[in-house]
C-alpha cells in the first residue's frame, strides 16, 4: 500500500542498504529455523514424560484411595500426583505385571444417586439406564524392597488404559501374555446394556 | 508364748504374700490352658499372619478383582490388630518372624452383576462372591477354614464386593479362636 506514496527517488535512496537487509533477513531465518529446532527437541522431551489423567481406586504406594490425580511415566518412574499433594511414586523396574480391564460405572457419585433415589415416579431409575460410562481398569502388580508383592488399580477414561500400558512396556515392563477376563465381561455387560 | 505367737503371724504373713504374688502368675496359666500351648513352649511369642494373593481357580475372575481381594485383606487385618505384623504375599522379612500363619484365599463361586442394572431395577444385578479361606501354620497345618461371602447388592460398583469380602473374612478371623498369642490349634470348617 504504501509503496504508492513512495517517490521513486525516495526507494532509490535506500539502495546501499540492501545488502545488509539481505544479511538481516538471513539472519531472522537462521534464527527462526534455530527456535523452530529447538521446539521439537523440546517436544521430544516431553513425549519422554507421558501423562494421563486418573482415578486411583486402591493399592498405589501412599496414594489416598479414590483419589483423581495425573499418572505419569517419568524417567524410570510411575508417579500419581494429586492435585497439591506429594505425589507417589514407584519405580517402573518394580513393576512386574499389567493388566487391562473394562467397566462400565454410574456417573455422578454420591450426589447423583441421592437425588435419582428422591426423584418422584422412578424417574431416577430412567436416569440410570442412560447415566453410565465405560471405563479403562489399569490394574499393576509391583513388588517393595522386601519383595512383598504389591496391587494398584487406577480407573482412566476409555482408551487411555491402552496407552499407559503401550508406555509402561515400552519402559520394560514385562506383560503376561493372558487377558483380563473383566474385559469380555465389560464387553458382554456393554452389549446388554445397548440392547 | 509370745514368740511362738509371732512366728505364727509371721508365718501367716509370709503364706498370705507367697498367695498374693502366685495369683497373678496362675491367672494367665489357666488362660494358656483353655488354648493350649504349642509342643516347642512357643506361646508366648505372638503370632503374625501372611496373606497370599488370591487364587482364582478355574473361574474366570478379573485380575483387578483379585487385586482387590489381596489389598482389601492386608487393610482390614491391620485394621483389626488382632496381629501384630500382617506381611505381604513374597516378603522376605515373613521368614524371620517365629510364628507365622499363612492366609490362603481361593475363589470358588463368582457372579458377575452390573451396577447399571442394580440401580435401574434395584432386585437384581448384584456382584457376589463366595470363596474359601484358610488360615495355615508354616508347616501346612490348616488352623482354621472357612467359607465366605461377600456381595454388592444396591449401591456402589462391582469391585466394592471385595472390600466387603474382605471385611467378612477379616471378621471371621477375629471371631473364631485364633488370636495374636497363643498355639492355635482351633479347626473350623463350614459356612459361618
Amino acid at each position: 500500500m504504501d509503496r504508492f506514496v513512495v517517490s521513486r527517488s525516495h526507494s532509490e535512496s535506500y539502495q546501499p542498504d540492501r545488502p545488509r537487509a539481505f544479511g538481516l533477513s538471513i539472519v531472522l531465518i537462521c534464527c527462526s529455523l534455530a527456535a523452530a529446532a529447538q521446539q521439537i527437541t523440546q517436544r521430544g522431551n516431553t513425549s519422554a514424560s507421558f501423562s494421563v489423567r486418573a482415578t486411583h481406586l486402591l493399592g498405589f504406594a501412599n496414594a489416598s484411595n479414590n483419589s483423581t490425580g495425573t499418572l505419569s511415566v517419568q524417567d524410570d518412574s510411575l508417579q500419581f500426583q494429586q492435585k497439591g499433594k506429594p505425589g507417589a511414586t514407584v519405580k517402573i523396574a518394580l513393576v512386574r505385571d499389567v493388566f487391562l480391564g473394562a467397566e462400565s460405572k454410574q456417573v455422578g457419585g454420591l450426589p447423583m444417586t441421592l437425588g435419582k433415589t428422591a426423584a418422584p415416579f422412578g424417574g431416577g431409575r430412567v436416569v440410570s439406564l442412560f447415566a453410565h460410562k465405560k471405563y479403562d481398569t489399569l490394574t499393576l502388580e509391583y513388588v517393595d524392597a522386601d519383595q512383598g508383592i504389591h496391587g494398584a488399580i487406577f480407573q482412566l477414561a476409555k482408551g487411555q488404559g491402552e496407552l499407559v500400558k503401550s508406555e509402561l512396556i515400552a519402559q520394560g515392563v514385562t506383560v503376561s501374555s493372558h487377558q483380563d477376563p473383566s474385559t469380555k465381561e465389560s464387553a458382554t455387560e456393554a452389549g446388554h446394556e445397548n440392547n | 508364748m509370745k514368740t511362738i505367737k509371732y512366728d505364727l503371724s509371721i508365718a501367716c504373713v509370709i503364706a498370705l504374700a507367697a498367695i498374693i504374688l502366685a495369683l497373678p502368675g496362675q491367672l494367665p496359666g489357666q488362660t494358656a490352658a483353655a488354648k493350649p500351648s504349642g509342643d516347642n513352649g512357643t506361646s508366648a511369642t505372638p503370632w503374625s499372619i501372611q496373606v497370599d494373593q488370591v487364587d482364582a481357580g478355574n473361574l474366570d475372575l478379573a485380575y483387578s478383582f483379585q487385586i482387590a481381594i489381596y489389598e482389601n485383606l492386608v487393610e482390614e487385618l491391620k485394621k483389626t490388630r488382632q496381629f501384630p505384623q500382617v506381611f505381604r504375599d513374597g516378603d522376605q522379612k515373613a521368614s524371620e518372624v517365629p510364628n507365622l500363619l499363612v492366609l490362603k484365599t481361593t475363589v470358588e463361586k463368582y457372579t458377575p452383576g452390573s451396577e447399571t442394572q442394580r440401580a435401574v431395577t434395584t432386585v437384581s444385578g448384584a456382584t457376589k462372591l463366595t470363596v474359601r479361606s484358610q488360615l495355615l501354620t508354616r508347616e501346612g497345618k490348616v488352623v482354621l477354614e472357612r467359607t465366605v461371602n461377600g456381595d454388592v447388592r444396591f449401591f456402589g460398583s462391582n469391585l466394592r464386593v471385595t472390600r466387603n469380602l474382605a471385611r467378612n473374612i477379616a471378621k471371621t478371623i477375629e471371631q473364631s479362636h485364633v488370636s495374636g498369642s497363643g498355639q492355635p490349634t482351633t479347626i473350623l470348617t463350614g459356612q459361618p
